[in-house]
Order: structure tokens, then C-alpha cells, then sequence
């Protein structure tokens, strides 16, 4: 598995015209095409340029300060104090102070946070539990949990943050990021990013071997064909958790029915055919680079066994939805097409569907190569709010274990992340998750600014 | 020699040999990095399964060698034995599966025990690659020495006489040596009013003592005691002033050993809202720079010049009013030192490298002929080389070494003292 990850890296380093190694150039403009919306989350682009968290996830998976610079627990984990970086502004030069931060996570997650309070102390932010969370700095660093100037902006389209970047405006479906001259971390070394959204793979792919886009998607199914056409692609880790969500009502009260439909599922099937070998097969729902135990959990269909768990009498017709694209669309299928192999009636529908929904073809994201957070935050997710204490590998499995021997969530299949990178485009590095690290990109042929 | 003599001198040849073995294998065993974690392993297995037979199955999910597997299995197995386990054909009924597995912090040794329809668990960690050992490359090996470590970012450090003085982003700080560790003695405000560039690394200077010692942050300029003295006196100004690149007056000691090079002091424009020095010097040294991001003083066998690293990546040495290109630098980073070893040619270019990497490293060079060639094994520097520095005596490098702290969750910034032993 790791070799994989090496090869990734690799993938990733040949991509990256890091050759001259020197020290980067500030200026220029990059041009970054997306498909979907990146105000979107988790995982939204533009949101991790504009926006900052309390912390941040090392690349050695540990949080690390960012606007806190430091954090104590008390109380066995039940109170967390985080103090605040002093000196910091938002992009409209108000302070960062902590009753600012406390109004942006309150917007964030309001009664559904995984902490029962949380006040602002002078400079600090105290969160309390009636249950420990061993995990808040490292939860704190996921996207869900950055902070935005509350009440200024519209935080879904134009949100006001502290990050490298600031919401210049919206035009012709493109949206203008300015470089934050005052950004705490440092000027990131782009004067701007233009980022065109709703923009098909086959365009963006077209847009950058004209020379009209420096950074563009390329889904894990398409990886193989972006090679193919010779794009330069910079791929992640497993970023990306391909699983079933099956209900526990319904048909499928019947946990050997889940179970059986568990059993059904072709996962090579799935990797060779719909995500040309781009994925990595799983059971677990942590990949084995952040567990080391994957291989503990069985990848194989067994329909000998499948039969036996559904019992003689077939179930009545289940409905399959589905969270995503054309390959997604695709998988839903395919995994139809096993579980007829079953012995179940089953159909797809589009996720929207008002109908009762038994299971669902969901993508989940991988927020921390740390095991603790990253499934305390996939099972948050799927709606499975079981904590995860910082715990040894053993007790780390046998949690994932009681998850997953309920069937509610079957892990299928772990993906990369992906990008076609231009030729000008000089440093990027993909974060843990997958997104790229704009702040420290910059561009090959951009002009140095004369002093004045 | 009769039959008996001859027996009793084949069974002394023969225990000498099961000693000689025996030492071999103790001294291997003492050596084993796998030694400890299989008797952990063993140990754990033994408490689940209790004393019996069982088939013992390894697999190996890891990076470890084949090679090493048999050691690991023989390991376990003696482990297993001492504990009243014995390693078994595969008709036993109880089955050990270990599979070497790994994660990408640490290596993860899981036993599957099986009994009938039971399966029951057993995992220790191990560090990963404790076991590879540092190859010894070149005709020196670097050393490091952790002397100080803040939570402050540390744009530069330099230890002049007894005193360590840091250039932070907002201040100098002078700390004295004292029998108690590191004592603060002087901290000046910088005054600093524009916010640092996200890549402070070239930001500063710090001239060689004796000859006043200086510190530049983004537009602005520090000037200290000419001679370090208890009494520091900082004072620090707005300027757009050139920077000194070089002592004024300095004496460096040649590549030969009588030879010593009288150096003009040169001042280079910076450019402090894009981090790199411009290329235009004073005085000019004949050859047309491009612009550049660190520059030092050179001496060589037939004079000295300037070695720069351009912002384009290239390395570059100026010398008798021409510019020269410098191969074998392309893993350099853009920052560099010079390093009075004492080895080889006597003088290296100490270099940072592997931006790619969490963890830099550094190396050391030697540079006949315009080529850079490896002197040294790479130091691998535990986490991000911010900054480089050769000190006063050229007799080391002040590092500064950007690293994430566990527990304590905070960032921390370690000068370390890099030094050359000739091998």
C-alpha cells in the first residue's frame, strides 16, 4: 500500500516542474477550472484559499496551529482551551478575537457541533463536552470548521476569512481571488487565482492543453485517460471513501440482509472496470496508510454466502441512490447488477428521490491521516455519531469493527484525488484530503515586481 | 593420535564452533532490530493462546526485505518456544498468522490467532526504518547540534563569543551563555510595519563578527555593537539601503593553505517585497549579476568570487568579471552556506535540499572545476530548513529548523549547530 502512496508521490513530484529548484516567484494569475462548486463542503476549493481554521493537519497528520497557537485540555478531554494567534484580520481589516470565532462555529454547526458549549475567554476559545473529545484539535481542522467573519458576506458565495486569499468578485462564471497582502501566514506568492466553476472535464482538459487553465480536475476514473493524452497530473493518497450507506428500517431492518448485501458486492469489479484501476480496494474504512490493519477486514464477494444470510424468501424491491456524477451513476449500477447476482430486487434512483431510500452510493472524505479523527469524522458523515477516543491500533479496530458489523456503512473502495497541472504552475503540494495548496504555488513565468 | 584424542579434539573443534555460533548469533540477535519487537509479539500471543502447537504463518504487508524475514520468523519462534509454544506443520489446529504491516507513521505487527472458529488479535508498533542505518558518503560527515529552540519563528541565528543572538520577525533577542542555559539579554523591537513575505528565508544578513553584525527584515535595517560586547546596542531603521553581502575587510582563508584573500566589502540591492537580491552590487565586481536570492564569498585556488543561487533556479559563480554556471547543483534549495572543514579541498558549500521532502537535509559539497560534487552523506534535519547561516569562525553553520512538537501541538523553531568531521 505504501508503495502505492510512494508512487502517487512520485506521480506527483515528475508532475511538478520542480526541477530548477529555487527559491518561487511572486505574481502572475492562475487559472483554475472546477466542475462543481467550490464554496462547497467539505473539501471546496475556494474555501480553503479564504478561509483559515483554529488549526490545520501537518502533512505528518498531526493538527498544528494555525489561527490558535496553542491548546491545552482539562478535564480528561471535556474542556479544550484554544488562545487565539494575535495580530491577525480578516480580509476586511476587522481584528480576529474570540467572540468572532465562537459567531463563525456557531453559524457552522449550531446545535449539531460535537461539543456542548463553547465560550470566548479573553483571547481564548474554551469548548466543553459532557462526552471527552480526545480529537477537537485535529476535528478543528477540517474543513466543516473554518472560520468566516459572521455576519458579513454571504457566507456561501462570499465569505470574509483570514486566509491567503480574498473574494475580489464574480463574473462569467469566473470567481477572482486576490492575493492577501497582510495574511498572517504571508503573501502567498500569486498575485491571484481565477477560478471558472461549472466547468466540464472535457472542456477544463481542453482549456489546459490550449493553455487557458494551469490547474483542471481529472477524476480517478479518468486518471488512466488523462495519462494517456499526456497531462501532467499530480495525484493524491486515498482521499475520497466510496461506500454504501444502508439503512437500518425499512427491508433492510434485517441486519443479515445487510450483511448479505455486504457479501454481494464485487469491490475489483468496481476498481477495474468503473475506476480503471485508479481505486484502492477496501472493507475498512480507513485506508491501510493510516491504519496498518485494512488487510483484517475481508474484500472478497462471497454469493454462496450472501444466499445463505437473505435466506429462500426475496426481499421486497430496494431502492439504490446515488451522491455524485456519471461514475458514480455508473458504480450504483454495477453494484445493482451484484446484488440481482444475490438474489435482491433492486433499482436506481437519483438521490433526490422522495421515495424510501435502503441504500446509498455516498462519497466521504478523508479529513486526517491521523486514524482517530479521520473516522470519528467519516462516521459523523454517515450519520454514526460513535466517538473514537485516542486509543491504542487495537481498540482503534475493534470500534471500526462493531461499525462496520452492523452493516449500516460498507466501505468499497478508496480513492485519489487528482489534477491536470500546467506547465507554469511551480510547487503545488495536495493537502492530506486532496486539495491543492494554492498559497504556496507560484508561477514560472511570472514577472517579478520592481521595487519602488 | 589415537582414536579417543582424535574424538575429544573433533568435539572441542565442534563446541568451539557452537560457541563461535553461538557469539555469531548473540552478537546478531544483540544487533536485530527485530528482536525486541518479536519477543513483544510473542509475548502478547502467548497470553491469548497458552501453551500448545501452532502453525506459524508470516506475511509481510511492509517495506521490510525479504531478506530479513527468516531472521524475523526464527525470532518469533524462540520467542514462541521459550514461552511454551511450539511452532507446528500446517495440520495443527491452532494457526498464527503475523502479518508485517505497516502504516505510514509506523510499522504495525498484527497475530491473527486462530483457534477453530475463534480468531482473536494480538499488535505492537514499531518505529519504522529505525533500522537503516546512516551510509557514510564522501570524504566528511555532518553533525548537528540542537542549541536553542523557541516557539517564535526564527528568521536567523548566529552565536558570536557567548551570546546567541535570533532575529525573529518583530525583534532581535540576545541571549548569554550562562551556566543555567540561554539567558535573555537584550531584546530590540525591529519595528517592522509591513507584514513578512509567506518565504522569509533571505530576509536577514548577519555579518561575520568582529566587523559589526547587521540584520535586515523587509525594508528594514539593523545595526549592532561592532564588537559583541555585555552591552548590546541595536538600533534599527527603515531603509532601502544595499545589504551587505560581505564583511568589510575580512580575511578568509584560501584553498590553499597560505593563501588569504583581501575582500571588498559588497553591498547588493534587495528587493523586500519579492524576496531576492536584484543583481545590481556595489562595487561592481565586473560581470553583469542576475537577479539572485543568496550569494556568498568563495575562495578558490586561483582567487575567489561570488557563488550565487539565481532566481531562476541556476547556480551561478562570479569570478574575473565573468559569470560562470555551476553543474551538479540541481538538488540544491536556495539556500546555501559556506563551511571551512578542514577536509579535502578545505572549504565546502554546505546546501539545502529536498523541498519535496516533510524533512530537509543538508549536504555538503565540494566544488572543483565549476561542479558540485556530494562530500557528505545528506543530514537529514528532522524537519523544514528555514534558514542557513556559516558562523563567525567558519568553523560551522547555524541552522534554524522549523518543526511541528508533539504533544505540545506547537510549532517550534530549533538553531542547530551543523559541523564537519573529516572521515
Amino acid at each position: 500500500m505504501l508503495r502505492q502512496v510512494a508512487i502517487s508521490c512520485l506521480i506527483a513530484a515528475l508532475a511538478l516542474p520542480a526541477l530548477a529548484r529555487t527559491r518561487p516567484h511572486y505574481g502572475g494569475t492562475l487559472r483554475v477550472e472546477v466542475e462543481g462548486d467550490p464554496w462547497q463542503r467539505p473539501g471546496g476549493l475556494a474555501r480553503s484559499l479564504v478561509l483559515d481554521g483554529l488549526t490545520t493537519m501537518s502533512p505528518e497528520g498531526t493538527a498544528q496551529p494555525a489561527l490558535a497557537v496553542e491548546w491545552k485540555s482539562e478535564n480528561d478531554d471535556h474542556r479544550w482551551q484554544f488562545r487565539l494567534r494575535p495580530g491577525v484580520h480578516f480580509h476586511d481589516g476587522t481584528s480576529l478575537n474570540s467572540s468572532g470565532v465562537v459567531a463563525s462555529l456557531t453559524a457552522v454547526c449550531g446545535a449539531a457541533c460535537p461539543w456542548t458549549a463553547m465560550h470566548a475567554v479573553g483571547s481564548s476559545v474554551v469548548f466543553t463536552s459532557d462526552s471527552p473529545i480526545a480529537n477537537l484539535p485535529e476535528l478543528l481542522a477540517g474543513d466543516d470548521y473554518r472560520i468566516a467573519l459572521a455576519g458579513a458576506g454571504n457566507p456561501e458565495t462570499a465569505p470574509i476569512g483570514t486566509g491567503p486569499f480574498q473574494f475580489k468578485g464574480f463574473s462569467n462564471g469566473v470567481i477572482t481571488l486576490a492575493a492577501n497582502d497582510n495574511c498572517w501566514q504571508g503573501r502567498p506568492f500569486l498575485d491571484a487565482v481565477e477560478m471558472r466553476i461549472h466547468r466540464p472535464i472535457r472542456d477544463q482538459w481542453l482549456d489546459l492543453s490550449v493553455g487557458r487553465a494551469d490547474l483542471v480536475e481529472v477524476p480517478a476514473e479518468q486518471m488512466r485517460q488523462a495519462h494517456d493524452q499526456r497531462l501532467t497530473v499530480v495525484a493524491s493518497p486515498p482521499a475520497l471513501l466510496l461506500a454504501l450507506a444502508v439503512s437500518d428500517t425499512g427491508a433492510l431492518a434485517n441486519p443479515n440482509l445487510r450483511a448479505a448485501i455486504a457479501l454481494s458486492v464485487d469491490r475489483s469489479a468496481l476498481s477495474n472496470v468503473i475506476f480503471q484501476k485508479q481505486g484502492e480496494i477496501t472493507a475498512s474504512l480507513l485506508p491501510a496508510e493510516v491504519t496498518g490493519y485494512a488487510f483484517l477486514f475481508p474484500t472478497d464477494r462471497d454469493l454462496g454466502k450472501a444466499h445463505e444470510l437473505r435466506g429462500g424468501a426475496a426481499p421486497p424491491l430496494l431502492t439504490l441512490a446515488v451522491e455524485g456524477g456519471a461514475a458514480m451513476q455508473l458504480a450504483a449500477q454495477r453494484i445493482a447488477l451484484n446484488l440481482r447476482d444475490a438474489g435482491f430486487n433492486i433499482q436506481v434512483a437519483a438521490a433526490a428521490t422522495p421515495q424510501h431510500i435502503d441504500l446509498t452510493l455516498r462519497r466521504f472524505q478523508l479529513e486526517s491521516n491521523q486514524p482517530q479523527p479521520a473516522l470519528e469524522s467519516i462516521l459523523r458523515a454517515a450519520g454514526l455519531a460513535v466517538p473514537v477516543p485516542q486509543s491504542t491500533p487495537e481498540e482503534l479496530y475493534k470500534i471500526e469493527r462493531q461499525v462496520l458489523d452492523t452493516h449500516m456503512l460498507i466501505p468499497l473502495l478508496y480513492l485519489p484525488r487528482a489534477y491536470g497541472v500546467g506547465g507554469r504552475v511551480r510547487d503545488l503540494r495536495l493537502s492530506l484530503d486532496g486539495t491543492p495548496q494554492l498559497a504556496n504555488v507560484s508561477l514560472s513565468d511570472a514577472q517579478p515586481e520592481v521595487t519602488p | 593420535m589415537t582414536p579417543r584424542s582424535g574424538l575429544r579434539r573433533v568435539s572441542k573443534i565442534a563446541v568451539l564452533i557452537l560457541l563461535v555460533a553461538g557469539w555469531f548469533r548473540s552478537a546478531a540477535a544483540a544487533s536485530s532490530p527485530w528482536e525486541q519487537p518479536a519477543a513483544a509479539l510473542a509475548e502478547q500471543i502467548a497470553a491469548i493462546l497458552g501453551p500448545g502447537q501452532a502453525h506459524l504463518i508470516i506475511r509481510n504487508n511492509s517495506q521490510i526485505s525479504t531478506d530479513e524475514i527468516p531472521a524475523i520468523r526464527a525470532f518469533l519462534e524462540q520467542d514462541l518456544k521459550a514461552r511454551s509454544i511450539q511452532a507446528s506443520g500446517a495440520e495443527s489446529a491452532n494457526i498464527i498468522r503475523v502479518t508485517l504491516s505497516e502504516n505510514f507513521r509506523e510499522r504495525l505487527w498484527v497475530a491473527e490467532i486462530v483457534e477453530g472458529n475463534e480468531t482473536r488479535l494480538a499488535m505492537i508498533r514499531l518505529q519504522a526504518g529505525a533500522e537503516q542505518p546512516q551510509a557514510m558518503i564522501g570524504g566528511l560527515t555532518l553533525r548537528n547540534q540542537s542549541i536553542f529552540t523557541t516557539i517564535q519563528p526564527v528568521l536567523a541565528a548566529l552565536e558570536i563569543g557567548n551570546d546567541l543572538v535570533l532575529v525573529e520577525s518583530e525583534e532581535i533577542v540576545i541571549y548569554a551563555h550562562s551556566t543555567d542555559g540561554w539567558k535573555q539579554q537584550t531584546l530590540v523591537g525591529i519595528g517592522q510595519r509591513k507584514p513578512l513575505p509567506r518565504d522569509p528565508g533571505p530576509l536577514f544578513y548577519l555579518p561575520r563578527a568582529g566587523q559589526g553584525s547587521g540584520a535586515g527584515v523587509a525594508g528594514m535595517s539593523c545595526q549592532g555593537a561592532t564588537q559583541p560586547t555585555k552591552d548590546w546596542s541595536i538600533h534599527c531603521r527603515e531603509s532601502d539601503d544595499p545589504w551587505l553581502l560581505t564583511p568589510p575587510q575580512s580575511t578568509q582563508r584560501g584553498a590553499s593553505a597560505d593563501m588569504n584573500i583581501q575582500l571588498t566589502p559588497l553591498r547588493a540591492f534587495y528587493n523586500s517585497a519579492r524576496d531576492y537580491f536584484t543583481g545590481v552590487v556595489t562595487p561592481s565586481i565586473g560581470a553583469d549579476l542576475p537577479p539572485f536570492y543568496t550569494a556568498v564569498l568563495l575562495p578558490r585556488s586561483d582567487g575567489g568570487g561570488l557563488l550565487l543561487n539565481g532566481i531562476d533556479g541556476k547556480v551561478m559563480f562570479a569570478e574575473g568579471g565573468a559569470l560562470k554556471p555551476v553543474t551538479g547543483a540541481r538538488d540544491w534549495v536556495s539556500d546555501f552556506a559556506t563551511l571551512d572543514s578542514g577536509c579535502g579541498p578545505g572549504i565546502q558549500i554546505v546546501a539545502s535540499g529536498s523541498g519535496e521532502a516533510i524533512a530537509d537535509s543538508l549536504r555538503a559539497y565540494d566544488l572543483p572545476a565549476l561542479e558540485a560534487i556530494p562530500a557528505s552523506a545528506p543530514l537529514t534535519m528532522d524537519g523544514t530548513v528555514t534558514a542557513l547561516w556559516t558562523a563567525p569562525d567558519n568553523k560551522s553553520i547555524f541552522v534554524v529548523v522549523r518543526k511541528t512538537a508533539a504533544p505540545a501541538h506547537a510549532e517550534t523553531y530549533e538553531v542547530d549547530r551543523v559541523t564537519a568531521s573529516c572521515n
